[in-house]
């Protein structure tokens, strides 16, 4: 149909000056607004027709037309992209470090021995599966370990605010995410020093990546919870003046970042939890991000389904990648089984199922190290990233199961029980 | 299911009892926050100050002391809750203050609590059950009949504008300042059976009173009615419901103090009862509380002519003393004088936290604060 248009075209532009070219292809940008209609009616028909989390769809719709598939988006649409999901990814990653509360550790320490028993537990067991079980040498293991230890902050809010689930199991699954997530930042800022020192003879790399990493993702997260708090001190609480600031300072730092090669997922999340830390006025403590910001999701989320190496997958690659999963499972739920006693047994579990989703900060990292050595780096970080497909699809639906059960679901019936 | 009034229980003249319903608040932006069944679930408390337990919808909480023959022991109750609570509330994350409102909450977010009667009263009343998410103080004063439980019903109920407008904490509703000081008791006026107790004689005029009602399918159990005060002859006393929650639990003894003190004035003095024409005035009288607090006019039936209420509750103050002295808590009841002449009760207060921080949610943590200093550096009085 393309076809027919063209010989008119031509034919005019010769006679019209001001017409460009005839269009080769679809500008990036309205195919990729098309596909995000696309993923956005997916993830509303799976949701509304089979219950599914509404993630599933938009990475559905991303594999569907990504590379792997049928191709609508191209690799160069994909980059182009990037800034889009960094954006997205980094304002979901700010939100889960705002909402990381240190202060209840101490207020409650069988919670800090959770935690750490979740971080510890699923380090050693993956890094384990990966050394012993699949032969990985010690950094790539370490970085299958780092990139997927931690669960998926932005899959776990989103189905925390997707059901509007307030509770104990709720916020734990939160608090246990965005701790992981802490976690696997430092595990994979170690790793790369780690990597460069079995890759590379050059000693410097080793011991300046991670510190440029760590580093710069501190000045960046400081630089941009200085400047949103600085401005949004001069104006009213909760104002929308108030919010475009912590929207503009958030894309300032994902600026930043992409321009220093930082993780913006580190950045943005180290920003979040500054944020919080240092707001000691409650400047914008009460500022949430714009209603529907949810929406940030579907770009993201078509991204990451779009940018899974499906083509690359074998089926070894895959039983090793769900061996990973079931070993991910079992450190978590043996973690908060053993641990965190103020809170029932049974609820307990439901934290350690709720944790499951493993997302786009997993792809993302792995995509960071990645690119450090492309030609090892592929087959080495091939089962972190199968791990992190089959959890693409199946993790949403854990965590929202999990919240589900516990009851705390606005949408839910409450338990049943007596009256004290 | 109707049940009979059982037999008017015995108890000691004058004792006390208190229930303060409390609002559950995230510590992150200290909104209302769903958490009473894992609050209560999570507790490890053997139960010696009174009872911890849930109320209707799942942000709200409530505590009741002891029976105490002393404003002291009252007081030594409620610190022994709130402390409970506060050990199990940080531990879960979840921040709790006073007051008869919530500032800024959405009431279509409150969920039912599990248990069959609050299930029933939702079923029953609809919206106005999540509604309902308001924060009251229940003052039990023990009576030894029936009988004078009844005339203490109808005595009492002139002074309600009284406890309305020294306990008055809700002037902030849906995040709007509703010019009223004590904006809760719209909330429960849209229940049918609020309001007063109707002029009765005595406990057998009430018995026959209840009966009519159970004939005609408007109340089920003495719990329909949701009077302003109301004989509870399960527990052989008299019970005040019109306070809102007071910010502190010193003002919760306060006002335990003035219950006491003039239930013992009333009882000793036995003043003539205009119950009639009272039933004129009572709507009229707490609406004008409920609005303008201290600064109220009141009618009163027996001159008939209007009353200002600060200085009639001055007044009263000053007839009580002796009572509160000969019952020990002339100290917790000279502690509602400034409220009375300096305008220092909690609604000025949470205006006042208002006007400073130009945003609610600072407003309820400050509120959270002033229910639960940190340190005694912090404790109330300074604060205020």
């Amino acid at each position: 149909m393309l076809e027919a248009l063209r010989a008119p075209w031509e034919a005019l532009l010769e006679r019209l000056i001001f017409l460009p070219p005839f269009p080769e292809q679809l500008d990036s940008l309205a195919l990729f607004s098309l596909l995000l209609v696309v993923g956005l009616l997916l993830g509303e028909w799976l949701h509304a027709r089979a219950g599914w989390p509404k993630v599933v769809g938009y990475v559905l719709a991303g594999t569907l037309f990504g590379p792997a598939l049928l191709g609508w988006i191209s690799f160069e649409a994909l980059a182009q992209a990037r800034p889009l999901a960094d954006a997205a990814l980094g304002l979901l990653m700010m939100e889960v470090g705002r909402r990381l509360d240190l202060g209840w550790l101490f207020r409650n320490r069988e919670l800090l021995r959770s935690t750490l028993s979740d971080i510890g537990l699923s380090f050693a067991l993956i890094f384990a599966f990966a050394f012993w079980l699949i032969d990985m040498s010690p950094g790539w293991a370490a970085a299958t370990a780092a990139v997927t230890m931690a669960s998926a902050p932005s899959v776990v809010l989103l189905a925390i605010e997707d059901s509007k689930a307030q509770g104990l199991v709720s916020d734990r699954i939160m608090l246990h995410t965005a701790l992981s997530s802490a976690a696997s930042f430092v595990a994979f800022t170690l790793v790369l020093g780690i990597v460069h020192a079995e890759h590379s003879t050059d000693w410097l790399n080793a011991a300046a990546h991670p510190l440029w990493v760590a580093g710069g993702g501190l000045l960046i997260g400081w630089l941009g919870a200085r400047t949103a708090i600085v401005i949004a001190r001069r104006l009213p609480k909760g104002s929308l003046a108030q919010v475009f600031v912590l929207v503009a300072s958030a894309l300032l730092a994902v600026g930043l970042a992409r321009m220093l090669a930082v993780p913006v997922f580190l950045g943005l999340f180290l920003m979040g939890l500054l944020l919080a830390a240092g707001d000691r006025q409650q400047v914008l403590r009460y500022t949430s991000l714009p209603e529907g910001h949810w929406l940030l999701a579907i770009i993201l989320f078509v991204i990451v389904g779009a940018s899974l190496p499906w083509p690359e997958f074998t089926w070894l690659t895959g039983l090793q990648a769900l061996g990973l999963l079931i070993v991910r499972a079992a450190a978590k739920s043996a973690a908060l089984a053993w641990s965190g006693g103020s809170l029932p047994l049974p609820k307990r579990l439901l934290v350690g199922l709720g944790i499951q989703p493993l997302s786009a900060t997993a792809v993302f990292m792995a995509y960071e190290i990645l690119a450090l050595y492309p030609e090892i780096g592929r087959s080495a970080l091939a089962l972190p990233l199968f791990a992190a497909a089959i959890m693409e699809l199946a993790g949403p639906a854990l965590c929202q199961m999990a919240l589900r059960r516990s009851g705390e679901c606005e949408t839910a019936k409450p338990r049943a029980g007596g009256i004290a | 299911m109707t049940q009979a009034i059982g037999q008017f229980k015995h108890s000691e003249p004058l004792t006390l009892g208190v229930e303060l319903e409390l609002q559950l608040v995230s510590r992150r932006d200290f909104n209302l926050v769903r958490g009473a069944t894992d609050l209560i679930d999570s507790l490890d408390y053997d139960g010696r100050y009174g009872e911890i337990k849930l109320e209707i919808t799942e942000s709200m909480i409530e505590v009741s002391t002891q029976p105490q023959a002393t404003v002291d022991g009252i007081a030594a109750d409620l610190a022994g809750l709130r402390d409970t609570l506060r050990q199990h509330a940080e531990r879960n994350n979840i921040g709790i203050c006073g007051g008869g409102t919530h500032p800024f909450h959405h009431w279509p977010e409150r969920r039912i609590c599990p248990g069959d009667r609050f299930e029933a009263l939702y079923q029953r009343y609809g919206y106005l059950a999540k509604q309902f998410t308001v924060f009251g103080q229940h003052i039990h004063v023990g009576v030894t009949s029936a009988d004078d439980a009844i005339w203490l019903t109808q005595a009492l109920g002139v002074y309600v504008p009284a406890f309305i407008a020294l306990s008055a904490a809700s002037p902030f509703v849906d995040g709007v300042d509703s010019f009223f000081q004590s904006a809760r008791l719209n909330a429960v006026s849209a229940f049918p059976l609020s309001g007063q107790c109707p002029p009765l004689a005595d406990w057998a005029a009430f018995i026959e009173h209840f009966s009519f009602l159970q004939a005609c399918g408007i109340a089920s159990s003495i719990k329909d009615l949701y009077w302003d005060v109301r004989p509870k002859p399960e527990f052989g006393t008299v019970e005040i419901r019109v306070c809102d929650t007071p910010l502190a639990i010193e003002q919760a003894a306060s006002l335990a103090a003035l219950a006491q003190s003039l239930s013992r004035w009333l009882l000793r003095t036995r003043p003539e009862l205009q119950a009639a024409k009272q039933v004129y005035v009572a709507r009229a009288n707490k609406f004008q509380a409920c609005r303008y607090g201290m600064d109220a006019l009141l009618a009163d039936p027996a001159g008939p002519r209007q009353v200002p209420l600060r200085q009639s509750l001055l007044d009263l103050l000053d007839a009580l003393d002796e009572d509160a002295r000969q019952l020990g808590c002339e100290h917790w009841l000279n502690a509602l004088r400034p409220i009375v002449s300096d305008e220092a009760g909690d609604a000025a207060w949470l205006r006042a936290r208002q006007r400073q921080h130009n945003n609610l949610n600072d407003v309820v943590r400050d509120a959270c604060e002033r229910l639960m200093p940190r340190s005694p550096e912090k404790a109330w009085e300074k604060i205020r």
